[in-house]
């Protein structure tokens, strides 16, 4: 019955909205045409411009600089609440193993679990760090860059177990990424201003097009974002995973207060 | 290159309804990272690659890995309780 009338209503609402929404649709230009001027314009002015060849970048990094910094401190803000929330309920103990469930049996990980996951972190590290410094030249970027960073990073998770993964991959260094980056974005975009400048301007040599120091400020910019969103990742999935830990006492260090 | 665009689609579509209609909370995390890949390959396919990039870390990686922990989180607090 409800179902019945889940469908007549779901038939009534389509046929209303289908004249409305088939006039949209029989509106929107052909599949795969570029019609944006906008794009048509920094592609024709920013390579001259500004010296570098990804034009999301030079977009994302200067010509809209200040609604990235809005989304870096939206990142910052995420991460901060994140890491208050979980570890005000579980206190900031460190050491232990993960909990095991009763009755569920151990499989230990065999060596060519181990090694392949040593030599496949590594790699993807370093491609992280490639992206991120290359963010300028081709696609990717310092967000492409740090997440990939920070998936090498769980990575060596899959391969070392969680005990000595949490020994590797420290919280302390992560944060003092985080907030880094967040900072020194805040700084490329307050100093013009400190200089008399309009903020975000770009006052560093603009180097050579398609060479690795291309984009002035941008190369700062693609830096603190590569940090910041490399340490706030990781620093989420550190957390997380820490939920899995098991508490060593009743009551830790940290808790109730 | 119009018919693999076409393709991906199908094959996004096929993998979000499996993460709708899959009942098994395990199952549905897994058909989500699924969905992920074939998204950053879509991506890739429209010539996106650095957002391929990201979706792959964030899409197929990252949520998966926090529902996972999430819902271990939940086995744990059962068994003790």
């Amino acid at each position: 019955m409800r179902i019945r009338f889940r469908a007549a209503a779901l038939a009534a609402s389509a046929a209303a909205l289908f004249p409305a929404a088939w006039a949209v649709i029989a509106a929107m230009p052909p599949f795969g045409e570029h019609v944006s001027p906008y794009g048509a314009a920094v592609n024709a002015v920013v390579p001259a411009a500004r010296h570098v060849s990804n034009m999301v970048a030079a977009v994302n990094f200067d010509l809209r600089g200040l609604d990235t910094l809005g989304e870096e401190s939206m990142l910052l803000c995420a991460v901060t609440g994140t890491v208050v929330l979980l570890r005000g309920a579980r206190g900031e103990g460190t050491s232990g193993s993960a909990v095991r469930l009763p009755g569920r049996a151990i499989a230990q990980r065999s060596d060519a679990t181990i090694l392949v996951c040593r030599f496949a972190a590594t790699l993807l590290f370093f491609f992280g760090v490639y992206v991120a410094l290359h963010g300028l030249v081709t696609p990717g970027g310092g967000f492409q860059g740090g997440v990939i960073i920070a998936s090498g990073l769980l990575l060596l998770y899959l391969g070392e177990g969680y005990a000595h993964w949490r020994s590797i991959v420290r919280g302390r260094i992560l944060s003092f990424l985080e907030g880094a980056g967040a900072l020194l974005f805040v700084l490329v975009g307050a100093i013009p201003l400190a200089l008399g400048k309009a903020a975000f301007r770009n006052i560093l040599p603009l180097g050579t097009l398609r060479d690795l120091y291309a984009g002035g400020t941008m190369v700062v910019v693609n830096a603190a974002v590569a940090c910041a969103v490399a340490g706030g990742f990781t620093l989420i999935l550190l957390e997380f995973m820490e939920e899995t830990r098991a508490p060593e006492t009743e009551r830790e260090p940290g808790e109730g207060g | 290159m119009i018919w693999l665009t076409g393709i991906m689609l199908v094959i996004a579509a096929a993998a979000g309804l499996l993460v709708v209609l899959s009942r098994n909370p395990k199952r549905q995390i897994f058909a989500l990272c699924a969905n992920g890949l074939v998204l950053s390959l879509l991506f890739f396919a429209l010539q996106a690659p650095d957002v391929a990039l990201s979706e792959i870390v964030v899409g197929a990686v990252v949520v998966p890995l926090l529902f996972l922990v999430a819902l271990a989180a939940v086995a744990v607090a059962r068994v003790r309780k």
